[in-house]
């Protein structure tokens, strides 16, 4: 019976969705939910063990491959966008901008949780909270283009605030994932302590050579004439390659088609002819991968996470706006930086999510299941604010600067 | 070859002896796929150069590197993947559904129905008589009592009689073809499965009687079984009208539709003890003839078919148990060839009843080989009925459709190549 209740709630969400996104010629925080694809998580949970069970443990244990896929698709589109033809075109300012910010939110951020961390969970391991510290900074370091990508439509002008931003918001996931890679490296499920610089190293270099690897296969593959046929197989098979063998050594799928994606988006010459590929691909593979997100999580809340959740949502507004006038100053940016120009940075969109799911998955720990569940919460919370934060940043700061 | 030879030295170096401590060996079942979708569909690409169907490579990968050759999948691994496994054979049934015409059909449906009743009678009959005859030369035979050797000669009948409609819709995709063969071998098929279904019931319950002596006739099992036949016929139409509903209102994430509608699917069957082959051709045949929309349905998941083909067809060769194979080879054999003489004799005692040409009454049998999914089923529910005998003749059965699954598809092949049906079918 479940099963048929479920497929009732399938149609009534692809239906709301349809109409939504027909509709959704404004910057809503609603239009956003359904153009996100953050409903989906909705629709997952109560698919899940929280609600009507159809996609039990069992079912999602086989499943598994799917959330792998996914995962690795998110980073593997990452990747791509980063070909150094494409970074060229921008000031050096704008990396070093980009990497500062990076800086300043995990590292304030880590701090700031850690610091809270101790005194709310007293009975875990201190390396555990340092873990979970610097998951939650590095995840308030990650930003989604997808917000504006939908506000493109909309944006009445278009000017640097808006290239900007859209720069920035592209490239800082580049750090964030760094940091995961370093972090399931060295921190490694299930050894965390013992010879951690040697087998931190190794699996690092892995994690590195692996994705390189496949990624000259890959231009190797489609060097000469690729039908769209072979080229679905080989992106579907490689990315999940990839994020099988990240899954079989307990690291993050993300980093590693992070680096497929870069690799084989700097070597190949048919990016014209993989884009609408990808973006026929993606969307259904995002949607599957957030169902099944939200079928995984398992929320427990309690008013320690409700603590978490409201300190996510702080911080990343204050670490966002705070260092922008002095980010100015050190880097002697072109372009004034106003504080409220770091409210064009709240959504953290599906990389955020990717990016939490990575560390459960990776660390089997109560722990990572309340980290799962803060870091849900927190990126819902700011997804809903976050249309309002881009009008009232890059809308606005555009149009003073044509005034 | 390269590319062939470098995945696989990649698989090699991640599951070497030096990497084994970082690994996490309940996370495997991800790697054995992404690495089986890559060298798989490179195995196929290489066969197809030697003119063989795409799909008997995919079938070939998956068996040397499953549990019986280079364990690159795992038991576990197969196991693991049995949900992914259920998901794309649901797509495929959709498919073959929406392959099936009700205005080709009508032309052929006295050539269908001759050729599935011969070929099933004269099936039944001939494993009958190897039955019979077969316990003076046959060791295999030998400790079996005369009942018990009726029981299981009428039984391994039955599950010979059953053609994939899986692989026959692959072969078909892969070679685009259209035609008169086409739809009477892909028709011919699926009627097959649901007649199978319904006469395994009758042998089944006739076995446990003649061999069980606790045992009368189970009229209430044939009820069991015709019950969950014509469930599913009625989840099929119900699911066939929420295709055209979804499509005439909606027509947004089709993709997703399509997926939710395979997992929908697995789920009703496995629950309910439904099937989910049966479940999905009846929609894709409802939605194909009932609207106007089966076009879109069809080229929504046309358009993934090759993955999904890949990843069935090579989970199912690893999934082929080699050790039946080695212990029954040559009775195995045996079979498969019996097999193929009495599809032969069948095909061409239905097709010439009916007045069909030469060219159907001699080649038509060919592309009624391959055996899978349903025989294998039936086989399963044999092997837990009977304990006496249901390994061993879990073991044949296992053997003789290792074998069809790799033969079935080129016969099929060659025979649309032969009558001039490949490459017909428009994009």
């Amino acid at each position: 019976m479940q099963a048929i209740y479920a497929f009732g709630l399938i149609i009534l969400i692809a239906f709301l969705g349809a109409r939504f996104i027909t509709r959704g010629t404004s910057l809503s925080s609603v239009n956003y939910f359904f153009y996100s694809g953050f409903i989906y998580i909705f629709l997952g949970l109560s698919l899940g063990r929280s609600g009507l069970e159809v996609l039990s443990p069992s079912v999602l244990k086989g499943l598994t491959p799917l959330i792998s896929l996914g995962l690795g698709w998110v980073g593997f589109l990452f990747g791509f966008q980063l070909e150094t033809k494409y970074l060229k075109r921008f000031p050096g300012k704008y990396i070093s901008l980009s990497f500062l910010q990076f800086l300043f939110v995990s590292l304030f951020g880590g701090l700031v949780f850690f610091l809270i961390l101790r005194p709310l969970y007293p009975s875990e391991q201190i390396f555990l909270l340092y873990g979970m510290a610097v998951a939650l900074g590095l995840l308030l370091s990650l930003n989604s283009p997808t917000l504006l990508s939908m506000a493109s439509n909309v944006i009445p002008k278009r000017g640097n605030y808006y290239y900007l931003s859209r720069f920035l918001v592209s490239v800082s996931g580049f750090w964030g994932i760094v940091g995961l890679a370093l972090l399931s490296s060295f921190w490694h499920f299930p050894f965390f302590e013992s010879k951690i610089f040697l087998r931190g190293g190794s699996l690092l270099i892995l994690s590195t050579v692996f994705p390189v690897l496949i990624g000259f296969l890959f231009h190797f593959l489609t060097k000469k004439r690729t039908s769209e046929e072979q080229m679905r197989v080989y992106l579907l098979g490689l990315v999940f390659f990839v994020s099988g063998a990240a899954f079989y050594f307990n690291l993050p799928p993300l980093y590693l088609n992070m680096v497929l994606g870069i690799t084989f988006s700097n070597l190949t010459k048919i990016h014209e002819k993989l884009y609408p590929l990808l973006l026929s691909t993606e969307k259904p593979l995002y949607i599957i991968f957030l169902i099944l997100i939200g079928a995984l999580w398992e929320v427990d809340l309690d008013y320690r996470v409700g603590i978490f959740v409201v300190l996510m949502v702080v911080l990343r507004v204050i670490t966002y706006i705070l260092p922008l006038p002095f980010f100015k100053v050190v880097l002697d940016f072109p372009l004034r930086l106003p504080a409220r120009f770091g409210l064009c940075f709240l959504s953290s969109g599906g990389i955020g999510v990717a990016f939490a799911v990575s560390m459960k998955l990776a660390y089997p720990l109560l722990l990572t299941d309340i980290f799962l569940t803060i870091a849900l919460f927190g990126i819902l919370i700011t997804e809903f604010i976050s249309p309002w934060g881009l009008k009232y940043s890059v809308f606005r700061l555009d149009s003073e600067e044509k005034k | 070859m390269i590319p062939l030879v470098f995945v696989f030295l990649l698989m090699l170096l991640l599951k070497s002896h030096s990497l084994l401590p970082f690994a996490n060996p309940d996370q495997s079942a991800s790697l054995a796929l992404g690495f089986i979708l890559v060298f798989a569909y490179l195995v196929g690409n290489n066969v197809k150069r030697l003119t063989l169907p795409q799909i008997t490579g995919f079938i070939l990968a998956g068996i040397v590197c499953g549990p019986f050759i280079l364990n690159f999948v795992s038991e576990s691994d197969v196991n693991d993947l049995q949900l992914l496994d259920g998901l794309a054979l649901s797509l495929i049934a959709l498919t073959a559904g929406g392959e099936m015409k009700i205005k080709k059909l009508r032309k052929q449906l006295k050539t269908i129905t001759s050729i599935v009743f011969f070929q099933t009678f004269i099936v039944l009959i001939g494993f009958l008589f190897l039955g019979m005859i077969g316990r003076y030369f046959i060791p295999f035979f030998g400790g079996m009592s005369p009942l018990q050797l009726l029981a299981f000669s009428l039984l391994l009948g039955t599950l010979m009689t059953p053609t994939s409609p899986a692989t026959t819709i692959a072969v078909m995709t892969e070679t685009r073809s259209s035609g008169k063969f086409t739809d009477l071998i892909l028709g011919g098929a699926v009627v097959k499965d649901f007649f199978v279904i319904v006469i395994f019931s009758f042998t089944l319950s006739f076995s446990k009687s003649v061999t069980m002596p606790s045992h009368n006739f189970d009229f209430r099992f044939l009820l069991h079984i015709l019950g969950e036949v014509s469930g599913s016929i009625l989840f099929g139409v119900l699911i066939g009208i929420g295709i055209i509903l979804y499509f005439r209102l909606i027509k947004k994430d089709i993709t997703i539709f399509i997926l939710g509608i395979a997992f929908f699917s697995y789920q009703i069957s496995h629950n309910y003890g439904y099937h989910p082959l049966l479940i999905c051709l009846i929609a894709g045949f409802f939605a194909e003839n009932f609207s106007s929309h089966g076009k879109l349905l069809i080229s929504a998941i046309e358009r993934s078919s090759v993955p999904i083909y890949v990843v069935f067809f090579a989970i199912s060769g690893a999934s082929l148990d080699l050790s039946a194979l080695q212990q029954t080879w040559l009775l195995a054999l045996g079979c498969v060839l019996l097999r193929g003489l009495l599809k032969f004799s069948g095909t061409f005692v239905g097709s010439r009843l009916t007045g069909e040409g030469k060219e159907v009454q001699r080649l038509g049998w060919a592309g009624f080989i391959s055996q899978a999914g349903v025989a294998l089923g039936m086989a399963i529910v044999i092997q837990d009925n009977f304990p006496d005998w249901g390994s061993e003749f879990m073991a044949l059965i296992l053997a003789v459709i290792a074998i069809n699954q790799i033969i079935g598809p080129v016969f099929l092949q060659r025979l649309l190549v032969r009558v001039k049906e490949t490459g017909k079918k428009t994009a």
